[in-house]
């Protein structure tokens, strides 16, 4: 495994999930659940930054090289409010995905309606796209266990996890027999294909801590905001200076103060993801992009320099990227939590 | 919105505690966070707690303070001094530190200025008291000052007595905090010249809360008063002997818990206890706010864990938004303006 980025005309296939990734969705108690599935098109949010980042991913000149995916836990049934929405964000999806849950409670399998390995993993291979030269970079949150099932999917694309592996895999997630059955067969197609997958941004709705996410190693990049996605791109060469201030300027808008950007930067300085060199590069590099709101832009660049200043001694190391995932560990630790959360109230975030 | 600088350097684990409860505060409150530490520390730490990065920044300096440095002796990048020079700049800023006391006053005062009208700062601590007051029904009077003037004049005590009034009239909503003045008696013959004089000059005068005169320190935590005035010396005594008194009492149960037949009694008297052990423990109340300069500064105790600390940004937040310090400033200068002083 390696940290390198896609090289030009290579097919770059970007997968979203829906809920806490791209929109601000609440469902923690039913009565959210219920009112999330009554809302409008029109009253649903995007999460600040995402719209943008995304619609800037899938630039109109690069369209035919660019293929975006939407995997979702929500229900079909709420497939043609969910289509309006993307479509009022400029957004078309190349293939959209919902749960099927009310197939799942005819046919008994009361487990797969709260579940998500065995219905996003076969939903991930399903829809991968052969091609000579394929990137992928992964879009989820931390609400689910996204970084669990797309880090699965990127060993299995690159011959990491073998039959046996996932089939063990698999049976401690307590799949039923037909999803097993499914997932052991895209395994047969899929397994070696190539290291496609570039990097998997979680979306840290939840503001769990980032240690939760080390044993992923450096692909997956926890990010508080989609600002520090679109920096990591554009470390990656993936965006472009002028894409960063599309981003900033959407997030301006949403109500981000420079204060809140800026820290944001710092954070990825902190914990290595990019460099104080990087930074003050990019600082030069947005100064010079030509915006209608240059104040917004100014303003961020002056109290970026000011706050990366404050560490400017620090020369971190990037993390690591790791051979190998201990996907059973994973998985037990994660199902502790949530026991331990739902018998003694214990946080999910301690 | 409100900026919390928080010295991470102090506290509980080597300031571990203070840097939890800024990840709390960056969660839950509606405030911006600036950490000032040793940043290897600080990071490593917050990879493993829930927080929130777009609220928190991170400065690094951790040169260690001595205790009661000289201001031109003090290392300029000690957390205390960076933090405070970062609160200097941002009108919207608070400091919160469990360093040295005497070191935060003096480096405060240097950095941050002393308010018009204010001739000595006063650190100002909570203890609770019998009798609750004003509409959030607070259970605790206000005592200054606690250490940052050891040698006091009379005017001094005016002064620490119009800036108590106007901190416990704002937090606490009492119209009009009844005050008193720390003594020996209530004679006023007794006691020493300063407060003889200090006692005369707040008696003769039309003040914007009410003076009670003279009160005995056993009076203090019956909660006659809101806001009790000393000397920084007799203040920081006092405080520290009703601490005393109450771990005392406090060990005194847990050693009674260790006899068999007093066992079952403590048990009974269980939650009375936990109500008692609860109202006396100082980590609720946060800290002492620095009272007479130009930014709200809370000092905390050095063995602060994340309550105290918590509880401290909670205070130093609601002295932004409710304008204590411009509060503070205007009933300093209510007392200076009178000829006699």
């Amino acid at each position: 495994m390696s940290g390198e980025w896609m090289g030009s005309g290579h097919l770059l296939h970007l997968r979203w999930d829906l809920d806490k990734t791209y929109l601000r969705t609440e469902f923690d108690s039913m009565k959210d659940l219920i009112k999330t599935y009554r809302q409008k098109a029109e009253d649903k949010v995007a999460v600040s930054g995402a719209r943008a980042l995304l619609q800037a991913l899938l630039d109109p000149h690069e369209r035919r090289t660019r293929r975006v995916t939407f995997v979702s836990g929500s229900p079909t049934q709420m497939r043609a409010v969910l289509t309006r929405k993307l479509r009022l964000d400029g957004i078309e999806p190349d293939v959209f995905i919902l749960k099927p849950n009310l197939n799942n409670i005819i046919a008994g399998r009361f487990r797969s309606i709260r579940g998500q390995v065995g219905y996003k993993l076969a939903a991930l291979m399903r829809t991968y796209v052969e091609a000579v030269h394929l990137d992928e970079l992964l879009f989820g949150d931390d609400a689910e266990q996204d970084a669990f099932i797309y880090s699965l999917y990127a060993d299995i694309l690159a011959g990491r996890v073998d039959a046996v592996q996932l089939a063990s895999i698999l049976a401690a997630c307590k799949l039923y027999r037909q999803e097993v059955d499914e997932v052991m067969a895209l395994h047969g197609r899929l397994y070696n294909s190539g290291d496609a997958v570039r990097r998997i941004f979680i979306h840290l709705e939840a503001r769990s801590p980032i240690d939760r996410f080390a044993p992923y190693g450096a692909r997956v990049v926890p990010i508080y905001n989609y600002l520090q996605a679109a920096l990591v791109l554009h470390q990656g060469e993936v965006l472009r200076a002028r894409d960063i201030v599309t981003v900033l300027e959407a997030m301006s808008q949403a109500g981000y103060t420079p204060e809140r950007l800026s820290n944001s930067v710092q954070d990825l300085v902190r914990r290595g993801v990019v460099q104080v060199a990087d930074v003050e590069r990019l600082a030069a590099e947005l100064g010079a992009v030509e915006t209608t709101r240059g104040r917004t832009v100014s303003t961020f660049i002056r109290r970026l320099r000011t706050t990366v200043a404050d560490l400017e001694h620090v020369r971190r190391a990037s993390p690591e990227w790791l051979e190998e995932i201990n996907y059973l560990g994973l998985y037990h630790s994660a199902r502790f939590r949530r026991t331990r959360h739902r018998f003694f109230g214990i946080p999910l975030l301690d | 919105m409100s900026t919390v600088v928080i010295d991470t350097c102090a506290g509980q684990e080597g300031g571990r505690e203070a840097l939890a409860a800024a990840a709390i505060a960056s969660l839950d409150l509606d405030v911006q966070i600036v950490v000032v530490g040793d940043e290897g520390m600080i990071t490593s730490t917050l990879q493993g707690i829930a927080h929130d990065a777009e609220r928190l920044r991170v400065v690094h300096a951790c040169d260690e303070l001595p205790e009661d440095v000289n201001v031109r002796a003090a290392p300029p990048r000690s957390s205390v001094a960076v933090g405070l020079e970062l609160t200097a700049r941002d009108p919207d800023a608070i400091f919160i530190s469990a360093g040295p006391p005497g070191s935060i006053v003096s480096l405060a005062l240097h950095t941050l200025g002393r308010l018009p009208s204010v001739p000595r700062a006063a650190l100002a601590a909570v203890y609770p008291t019998l009798r609750h007051r004003g509409p959030n029904d607070d259970p605790f009077a206000l005592l200054l000052d606690v250490g940052a003037t050891i040698e006091c004049r009379s005017e001094h005590l005016v002064c620490f007595a119009a800036m108590g009034a106007a901190y416990a009239a704002k937090i606490s909503g009492v119209e009009r905090p009844r005050v008193g003045l720390l003594a020996n008696g209530s004679v006023s013959s007794a006691t020493p010249t300063r407060v003889r004089e200090a006692h005369a000059r707040l008696r003769d005068r039309d003040l914007p809360f009410e003076y009670i005169g003279l009160m005995r320190g056993d009076q203090v935590t019956h909660g006659d008063a809101d806001v009790i005035v000393t000397d920084g010396f007799s203040g920081d005594v006092l405080v520290r002997t009703l601490e005393g008194v109450a771990a005392t009492a406090d060990a005194l149960i847990r050693r009674a818990e260790e006899r068999f037949q007093w066992r079952l009694g403590v048990q009974m008297l269980g939650g009375g206890i936990a109500k008692l052990r609860e109202f006396t423990d100082w980590e609720n109340y946060g800290g002492a706010p620095l009272l007479g300069v130009d930014r709200p500064v809370i000092v905390t105790q050095s063995n602060s864990g994340r309550r105290a600390f918590v509880n401290a940004i909670r205070l130093g937040a609601k002295m932004q938004r409710l304008g204590v310090i411009e509060a503070v400033a205007a009933g300093a200068a209510a007392v200076a303006e009178e000829p006699e002083l």
